[in-house]
């Protein structure tokens, strides 16, 4: 920016009608309301007192966002009718100065290398091609061919080039006046993400939960005393299911949705988060504001292990530890989650909160299940073995499975012990205990493991292949 | 001129050195700029309605017909058109207008440029200045250039042989003249004859590459989710570095073929000396007069130091406008053979490097229905996905449309209670001709999802089960749409779009929808 703006200074010199540019001081910007939402986009709504007269004129409107998506935006005001929109971005540059100027005469001032005397000419450029050539006197010469010190100096700065892309409409109005008028537009470069604090008491089976909306601006303007509004969902983009030609991933955060609205201003699909009082959103500033706080809502701690398909592992491999609450009203933490990250903490001996691991969340309506994988059980470990693989007839198998699952914890643990691939018409022939066939590809077991102990499951399953 | 010219388009700038011979009885007639001017901008085919164009690098064209009044000399004459379009397609020029038939037709891309000046002076005289750095004076003598080939300009000088630059000190080559057939910028220029001085109105038009529009449609949605008030600007963009003022300006939509057209670069390599002592002729960048690539964002251009409050005067919210703006100016359509044709009603600017956008069209009231709709494929298994928000309309005049809708996005709009306009969608219509269904994607309904459970067939189960959850206090309408299932069998009546079942069902507040269905074999 610096070097523009000095050139500009320099072409501003024999007083021409120049565009004026604000100090950066002042904002031209008025009552700011922005609405965020979660898919770095933002609607930018700005009423300001606009003086326009009767008649056709046209309205620039500086201390727009510099990403503003110019083909959104749209100017109301009593009386006003909008004739056309022009954004226009041909930039003030140096090269940009020289090249409007090939036919036209400019100034240069030639420095003497040894005495420092400078010497003014009038030169015209002829071409600028990968180097300028000028016309001074009756000699052609290319501009600063032999490296020494040339200043250029131009009459004017041509009308059409603009310190920055610059936003103008041409309104008609039947009567002239100071008015207000409202300009939306949106912008990328403003976005926020839910972070939400969880401080587990795992004896108690509950845990208290902070929850903090982070707000960024990288749109490169500030917002100044705005009424910010964030929205929790992502607006546009083809959802489209995904074509899954493989067993379902294995579970994410959100284990069972939820039917309950939450008593947030909702609007169509998206819940509103206002913030309490107005802001200034200042570029590059990272902001924080608290939207939760629910103390003692029940959580308990799982473990889960999923065993991908029927094969061996070589060693045993921990179960993830996974902190399972919900949403709800009655049981839960009784709001609708927007989409971030959930960081658990719980207390070491001393009573300082340590942090135990973080998951991600997506919008999470209220009264939905959730289990969140905070890492991996250090004590709690599973080995599925295949002991047996058997032909039985031309196009059957059968298949033993043994999993030794062990817990070096002093307290009995219950794993969810998941085998899943069991594509086809796969049966369980025989097995140690009862499963629950959660889904056509995937059996549990509910296993408890005593302290300090181990527990074997085995199970023969009859498959195609 | 004396020389006779190769071609009507010469292939190779270098054709233009053997035209370079002194210019003879032709008089050089140059057109400024044109009087008048006509844009017919085309969109860029090969981009989605759903992509916004970049407009750095816009793919589509224009057509640029001029009206110039020019005076032309008795005898031959050549006439160069300045202030044309610097993406002007050479191939693509028609002139008319003239009092006789042209003679021929040439586009000059061999420029002015340090390298060509050299290039073209090679066994001429030219002044070599040289400056003492210690006494800062300096000393001009007379040189021949020997050679200009790439990497090294040996002059002849009194003393002997030179090569340029390689002294040390600061020297430049000065020429008394710009040899001939050098021109500033690309020109198009034609060699016509005229019995007798005569003021002709020639009409100059071609197309150009560097310009593109689209449609964008702002809709917004009652209160009761029933209506929308649609309106859409035509947004017109030029990344070329001429401007037409006062120009009627046109917008085509549909689909027009082009071919391959092979473009004759410009030349105007700057020369690279290569000498004991390493330098250019020149540090500006060449100008390759095709579109450049997007420069870096504009985020850091600004300072951080803006934050300064505003006393202005706080405006009631309840001074809330409707979020349609009001248009004075719209474009008028007409159909022109397969395609459409909008024209903006009054001579607007065309700016170099600019945007530009007028209204296209404005219906209120128009009726829409609000689903959420899921697409169903086998193996979607399990995982629990959020339904899709779809806007449905349909282009008829007794559904509120029934007018040709040009591709482009869509954003859709809501206000909350307290009137604060809220984006509720973003997708894109294609084109859409009358009479045609309209189905926007808006994005994802994050509190509507649905589960697909396959059957359990150890357990003799053929049911698959579709759970479908709403967490909002109004019943919603929902659509499921089976793809690549075949037939499918279910105990309440399916309806069908495009040739696939599809299941319409309301799920209720708060509440949750299960359909149960069975595959046919």
């Amino acid at each position: 920016m610096r070097p523009i703006l000095c050139l500009f200074i320099l072409a501003a010199a024999p007083a021409l009608a120049q565009p004026v540019i604000p100090p950066p001081s002042q904002s031209a910007q008025g009552d700011v309301a922005v609405t965020i939402y979660n898919n770095d986009i933002a609607l930018v709504q700005d009423r300001r007192e606009v003086d326009i007269p009767a008649g056709r004129s046209r309205q620039e409107f500086p201390d727009v966002s510099a990403q503003i998506r110019a083909e959104t935006v749209t100017l109301t005001g009593a009386g006003v009718g909008i004739v056309e929109q022009n954004f226009d971005y041909d930039l003030l540059s140096p090269q940009a100065l020289m090249q409007e100027a090939v036919g036209e005469t400019i100034t240069l001032v030639r420095t003497n290398p040894a005495t420092g005397q400078e010497q003014r000419e009038r030169a015209r450029v002829l071409a600028v091609n990968g180097g300028v050539v000028l016309q001074v006197g009756d000699r052609i010469e290319v501009l600063r061919d032999d490296g020494l010190p040339v200043r250029v100096i131009f009459d004017r700065v041509p009308e059409n080039l603009r310190a920055r892309p610059t936003l103008s409409v041409t309104v008609q109005s039947e009567q002239g006046g100071r008015r207000p008028v409202t300009l939306t537009y949106l912008t990328p470069g403003l976005g926020w993400q839910a972070d939400y604090v969880a401080l587990f008491d795992e004896a108690a089976g509950r845990m208290d939960v902070q929850g903090w909306i982070t707000l960024t601006n990288n749109s490169g303007t500030p917002y100044v005393n705005a009424d910010v509004l964030l929205v929790a969902g992502a607006v546009g983009g083809q959802g489209g299911q995904r074509v899954v030609r493989r067993p379902p991933p294995p579970p994410g955060s959100l284990r069972d949705p939820g039917t309950e609205t939450a008593a947030r201003e909702r609007l169509g699909d998206f819940y509103l988060y206002p913030l309490p009082e107005r802001t200034t959103v200042a570029h590059r500033q990272i902001k924080q504001v608290s939207f939760l706080d629910v103390r003692a809502a029940p959580a308990a701690r799982a473990y889960e292990f999923r065993n991908a398909w029927l094969g061996t592992m070589d060693e045993a491999r921990s179960a993830s530890s996974v902190l399972r609450f919900s949403s709800s009203r009655e049981q839960g933490l009784g709001d609708a989650l927007p989409a971030g990250t959930v960081r658990v903490y719980q207390r070491d001996a001393r009573g300082n909160p340590q942090f135990v691991g973080e998951a991600g969340i997506g919008h999470t309506p209220m009264g939905s299940e959730l289990g969140l994988v905070t890492g991996l059980a250090f004590d709690v470990k599973v080995q599925p073995i295949v002991e047996r693989r058997e032909r039985v007839t031309a196009q059957r198998w059968r298949t033993s499975m043994r999993y030794r699952l062990t817990n070096a914890g002093p307290a009995p643990v219950t794993v969810i012990l998941t085998q899943d691939g069991l594509w086809g018409d796969t049966r369980i022939a025989q097995e140690s205990q009862p499963s629950e066939r959660i889904s056509a590809d995937s059996a549990t077991w509910r296993v408890t493991v005593p302290a300090n102990g181990e527990a074997i499951v085995t199970a023969t399953f009859d498959s195609r292949y | 001129m004396a020389a006779p010219r190769f071609a009507l388009f010469p292939l190779f700038a270098l054709a233009a050195l053997a035209a370079a011979a002194p210019a003879a009885a032709q008089r050089i007639v140059t057109s400024p700029r044109p009087d008048s001017v006509d844009v017919t901008v085309y969109r860029d085919t090969n981009r989605h309605a759903s992509t916004a164009f970049n407009r750095q690098w816009l793919g589509g064209y224009a057509l640029v017909s001029e009206t110039r009044r020019i005076r032309l000399p008795e005898g031959e004459s050549e006439i160069r058109f300045e202030g044309v379009a610097a993406g002007l397609v050479p191939q693509s020029a028609i002139v008319s207008g003239l009092p006789e038939d042209i003679v021929e037709r040439n586009r000059d891309a061999y420029l002015l440029s340090p390298g060509t000046l050299i290039d073209r002076s090679v066994g001429r005289r030219v002044h070599i200045r040289r400056t003492s750095l210690a006494s800062g004076r300096t000393r001009e003598f007379d040189a021949v250039i020997r050679t200009g080939a790439d990497g090294a300009v040996v002059l002849e000088t009194a003393d002997g042989f030179e090569a340029l630059r390689c002294t040390g000190m600061p020297e430049t080559i000065t020429y008394d003249r710009v040899p001939a057939g050098l021109s500033p910028r690309p020109t198009l220029s034609v060699r016509a004859r005229a019995t007798r001085e005569v003021t002709a109105t020639v009409t100059l038009s071609y197309i150009a590459s560097g310009f593109d529009w689209q449609a964008n449609y702002v809709a917004t949605l009652s209160d009761d989710g029933t209506r929308a008030d649609l309106f859409a600007w035509l947004t017109l963009a030029s990344n070329d570095e001429t401007s037409f003022p006062n120009a009627d300006v046109q917008a085509v939509a549909g689909y027009i073929n082009r071919e391959a057209v092979a473009r004759q670069p410009v030349e105007a390599a700057p020369i690279e000396l290569r000498c004991w002592a390493h330098s250019t002729t020149s540090d500006i960048p060449l100008e390759t007069f095709e579109p450049t690539p997007p420069p870096p964002p504009m985020a850091v251009l600004q300072d951080e130091e803006f934050a300064l409050r505003v006393t202005g005067s706080r405006v009631q919210a309840d001074m809330v406008m409707s979020s349609s703006p009001i248009a004075v100016v719209t474009a008028e359509q007409e159909t022109l053979g397969d395609v459409k044709l909008y024209r903006i009603p009054e001579p607007v600017t065309v700016a170099a490097n600019a945007q530009k956008q007028v209204a296209l069209l404005q219906r209120p009231g128009v009726p829409v229905e609000m689903v959420a709709r899921h697409r169903i494929w086998p193996f979607t298994n399990g995982a629990t996905e959020p339904a899709n928000r779809v806007l449905i309309a349909r282009n008829r005049e007794s559904d509120g449309l029934g007018l040709p809708l040009p591709g482009g996005p869509l954003l859709l709009f809501s206000e909350t209670e307290s009137g604060r306009p809220m984006l509720i969608g973003q997708g894109q219509i294609d084109d859409r001709a009358t009479g045609e269904d309209i189905e926007v994607w808006l994005g994802l309904a994050s509190g509507v999802t649905g589960t697909l459970q396959l059957p359990n067939r150890r357990a003799g189960e053929r049911d698959y089960v579709l759970t479908v959850t709403n967490d909002s206090p109004e019943p919603i309408r929902y659509q499921a749409e089976f793809y690549n299932y075949g037939e499918i069998e279910t105990d309440v009546p399916l309806g069908r779009h495009d040739g696939r079942p599809v299941w319409a069902a309301t799920v209720p507040a708060n509440g949750t929808a299960v359909l149960r269905f069975r595959k046919e074999r």
